[in-house]
């Protein structure tokens, strides 16, 4: 029989209504990666999350080193010498790097030889060494609140190294990261494996379990599909296994049939509180049955323009005409009902209201009109009818139906809740903004066919994406936005993508 | 001048350790509305303990005051887990829980006082007579011009609250408690993570906020009030709550701001005085510390920063 350091024998899990894992069983080896694969919701942290002792499980066993545990806290992980890197950071804001990697396991020293004080000085000596021995580049005295999200990322796996964890549990640790960062982290990942510890990723990217992971099991709906090394197996495969299907890598885009003008951007300036220009002078036109894409780095101003057409943002100058008609100044509900559906990029902060129920959330954009309310009552009724509808339509999973909490879904299943609702509002102008981060193959897919079939009805489709291949694939037209300009705007057929990628650059006329 | 400073600072101390009780609290991510009532408690207990044992000893002692004291601190504690139990277990709104605990305070101390006169000494009175503290003078800082004042005639709480105050500034910004304290009231996840308890930490906080404001109460009975009576719910928890937001939620910046508040209701007095007023318009002056209250809010609340988990129940597995 094989050592492992991790075993999991028939793991079960329920939640109300649902039931988060079956009967899984896995074992991982000292020193590999070990990736889990899986849709969101598919079970993966659910199953990390008792390996880090933050639930028990209904029933099955838990080996460390061929020794049975049971853990009640995460502190009992803790002491087995495992440590995880949560999807949400839990970081002190206002406190320096060093201080929130040391809370906890305090190093202390007495003041004047008597009075015990907390020794600041010894932690930001032993994180610059920790940080320079595995080439994590982070300054311990450095306030959190002033470093990007990719330091702190590292600051919870300097947190994992200094608890001397043996097992590190990384969930879906690249979703907030841009493309050179989640290089670094793999890179980082790579090293940690060298220097013999036990990592456990949990992603549903492919293409970074190709890259670092030696083997992968795959979970589709809380059930183990397969175990695979990850040498021997094809990315269609795993995608497959994954969502329990054959999954269509192609989508087939038909011919563009374009109408007549529905948005017309003229001059647009966007400032920020400080009056500094995040878009600067942007002008350009969708066409009914248009795609039009701005691609382009993190950060350069996309959101703004987003922001500035559904009036979340002000338009310092410039204007914005919508079906001929001058929308600049009119307040964010008159603009929607002059026809504006958006899906904003921040999900869970614009849009959604997380303690609120599926059924309320769903309702969000229409609740002030016939049917479902009447002299100023609402009508609970049209509520739950509207929301059983865009369930089946939109295949939006949940523990409870219309009556669960936003807050306990997914994050796939909470987009698809607001990619049904704007689209149900049949508007001619939707706004996309990064549909599709954080999600899955399987409901990444889901959404760009949505988006297509928008299109093909005869709307004007706004695609802001970050992610090139998206643009690339979806896009009639391409803007390019490079530090709030856009640099190039050409039909997509004309464009390859290292042209795009340049222009992101800020390269202009190659 | 000199009578500014030295009414000021015997105002200003007592308040100062009341608001570092919130301040305790409040960093912790416990929302504290119940100082009022934490200090009224708090030296209900000690101004009982000072009558019991007063008749025992010589009427020029002056043992029942750090009798009281100690009690004051020990009652105020223990009235404050109410509010622990409710906020922190039972995960009641924090406001709610603060103002009940206000309310039920003046009612609780009331009444026993009443029927604690009545088994003493027969009268259904609603005071304890405490007297006042004696004074005391420190040699040559007290002749120093102007300032000289703040070390005139000080009553000996006075040097007490200072070293509670030092010892309290120390628990919090320089050892293992006090990091875990203010993490706790940041981000009690991040604490729970690194392995830390929450619902300790945050028992511990509310609990020391009602032994400090017990002290600051029992303080103020034995100074201005010269006896424990229903009129110790004079709002100065209140005070102490707006000092603290004042001094964002930081011990040193607090005690300038209680300080400031001091002199500011010293000086109202003396200027009233000096005006030659009549008796009724004390009131109005008194009031001058309430007013520059909402004038500071004006301008200072925009700029602060209060703890980010500030009155919310701490849940496990809320993601």
């Amino acid at each position: 029989m094989e050592e492992y350091i991790v075993e999991m024998r028939h793991i079960t899990k329920r939640f109300p209504g649902i039931v988060a894992n079956d009967d899984v069983s896995l074992g991982i080896r000292k020193g590999e990666v070990y990736a889990l694969l899986g849709e969101n919701g598919a079970g993966k942290s659910t199953l990390m999350s008792m390996l880090f002792g933050m639930y028990e499980p209904d029933a099955g066993e838990i080996y460390i080193n061929g020794e049975k545990v049971s853990f009640r806290s995460s502190n009992d992980a803790a002491a087995r010498n495992i440590g995880m890197v949560h999807q949400h950071f839990k970081l002190v804001d206002n406190y320096t790097i060093a201080e929130n990697i040391v809370l906890g396991v305090e190093p202390m020293t007495r003041k004047f030889g008597i009075l015990p004080a907390v020794n600041i000085k010894k932690a930001n000596q032993d994180i610059a060494r920790l940080s320079a021995e595995y080439g994590l580049e982070v300054n311990p005295t450095d306030l959190i609140e002033n470093v990007p999200v990719s330091v702190r990322q590292r600051v919870e796996i300097l947190k994992m190294l200094y608890r001397k964890a043996e097992i590190m549990i990384f969930d879906e640790p690249t979703a907030v990261l841009t493309p050179a960062e989640i290089d670094f982290l793999l890179k980082i990942i790579d090293g940690l494996r060298k220097s013999g510890k036990t990592i456990i990723l949990i992603t549903h990217k492919i293409e970074e379990i190709k890259q670092i992971a030696d083997r992968c099991a795959i979970l589709c709906r809380g059930r183990l599909v397969d175990v695979l090394d990850v040498k021997n197996a094809s990315v269609r495969e795993m995608a497959n296994m994954m969502v329990g299907r054959e999954v269509e890598m192609d989508l087939h885009k038909s011919p563009a049939n374009f109408r007549e003008t529905v948005l017309k951007v003229s001059h647009l300036t966007v400032e920020n509180e400080n009056h500094f220009p995040l878009v600067k002078d942007v002008s350009f036109e969708i066409r009914g049955g248009e795609i039009f894409a701005v691609a382009g780095v993190s950060g350069n101003g996309q959101t703004q323009i987003a922001d500035a057409i559904t009036g979340l943002a002000e338009a310092a100058s410039g204007s914005i005409v919508l079906k001929g008609k001058d929308i600049t100044r009119l307040s964010i509900r008159k603009r929607t009902q002059e026809g504006i559906s958006y899906i904003p990029e921040d999900r869970q902060r614009t849009g959604v209201v997380m303690d609120f129920s599926l059924e309320d959330n769903l309702a969000l954009r229409r609740y002030y009109r016939e049917p479902y309310s009447g002299r100023g009552i609402l009508n609970f009724g049209e509520f739950r009818k509207n929301a059983e509808l865009l369930i089946d339509r939109y295949d939006i999973r949940s523990g409870q139906g219309p009556k669960t909490i936003v807050r306990s879904m997914s994050g796939g299943n909470q987009q698809k809740a607001i990619v049904g609702r704007e689209i149900e509002e049949h508007a001619d102008l939707i706004i996309f903004v990064q549909p599709t981060r954080g999600l899955d193959i399987g409901a990444i897919k889901n959404i760009h066919k949505q988006i297509l079939k928008e299109r093909d009805r005869g709307a004007a489709i706004l695609l802001i994406s970050l992610e090139l291949s998206e643009v690339m694939e979806l896009a009639d037209t391409i803007g390019v936005i490079f530090s709030g300009e856009i640099l190039k705007t050409a039909p997509a057929g004309s464009l390859t993508r290292n042209e795009v990628g340049s222009y992101m650059m800020g390269v202009r006329e190659a | 001048m000199t009578k500014v400073f030295t009414d000021g600072l015997s105002f200003a101390l007592p308040l100062l350790i009341m608001a570092i009780g919130a301040i305790y609290s409040e960093k912790s991510g416990v929302t504290n509305l119940a100082i009022e009532g934490f200090q009224g408690f708090g030296a209900f207990i000690g101004a009982l303990a000072a009558i019991l044992i007063m008749p025992r000893l010589s009427s020029s002692s002056q043992l029942p005051i750090y009798i009281a004291i100690l009690f004051a601190a020990v009652g105020g504690g223990i009235y404050a887990c109410l509010h622990a139990l409710l906020s922190i277990n039972f995960k009641a709104n924090q406001v709610i829980s603060g103002v009940v605990v206000n309310i039920l305070a003046v009612a609780l101390t009331t009444f026993f006082t009443s029927a604690a006169n009545t088994a003493i000494n027969g009268t259904a009175s609603n005071k304890f007579i405490l007297g006042v503290s004696s004074r005391y003078s420190i040699p040559f800082l007290s002749k120093i011009p102007w300032i000289g004042g703040l070390f005139q005639r000080m009553y000996p709480f006075e040097w007490i609250i200072c070293v509670l105050a030092f010892i309290f500034w120390y628990l919090m910004y320089r050892t293992r408690y006090g990091m875990r304290l203010r993490a706790c009231g940041e981000n009690p996840q991040a604490l729970d993570a690194a392995g830390g308890d929450v619902v300790k930490t945050r028992w511990i906080a509310v609990v020391i906020s009602g032994a400090l404001s017990g002290v600051g109460g029992i303080c103020f009975a034995y100074s201005i009030m010269a006896n424990f009576s229903p009129s110790i719910y004079m709002g100065y928890g209140y005070l102490a709550i707006a000092a603290m937001i004042f001094g964002n939620w930081d011990i040193p910046s607090t005690a300038l701001v209680c300080l400031f508040f001091g002199l500011a209701k010293a000086g109202g007095q003396q200027l009233c005085l000096a005006m030659k007023l009549s008796g009724n318009y004390t009131d109005l002056f008194n009031m001058l510390p309430y007013v520059l209250t909402m004038l500071l809010l004006i301008f200072f609340s925009k700029r602060n920063h209060p703890p980010k988990a500030c009155g919310q129940p701490w849940d496990q597995g809320r993601r």
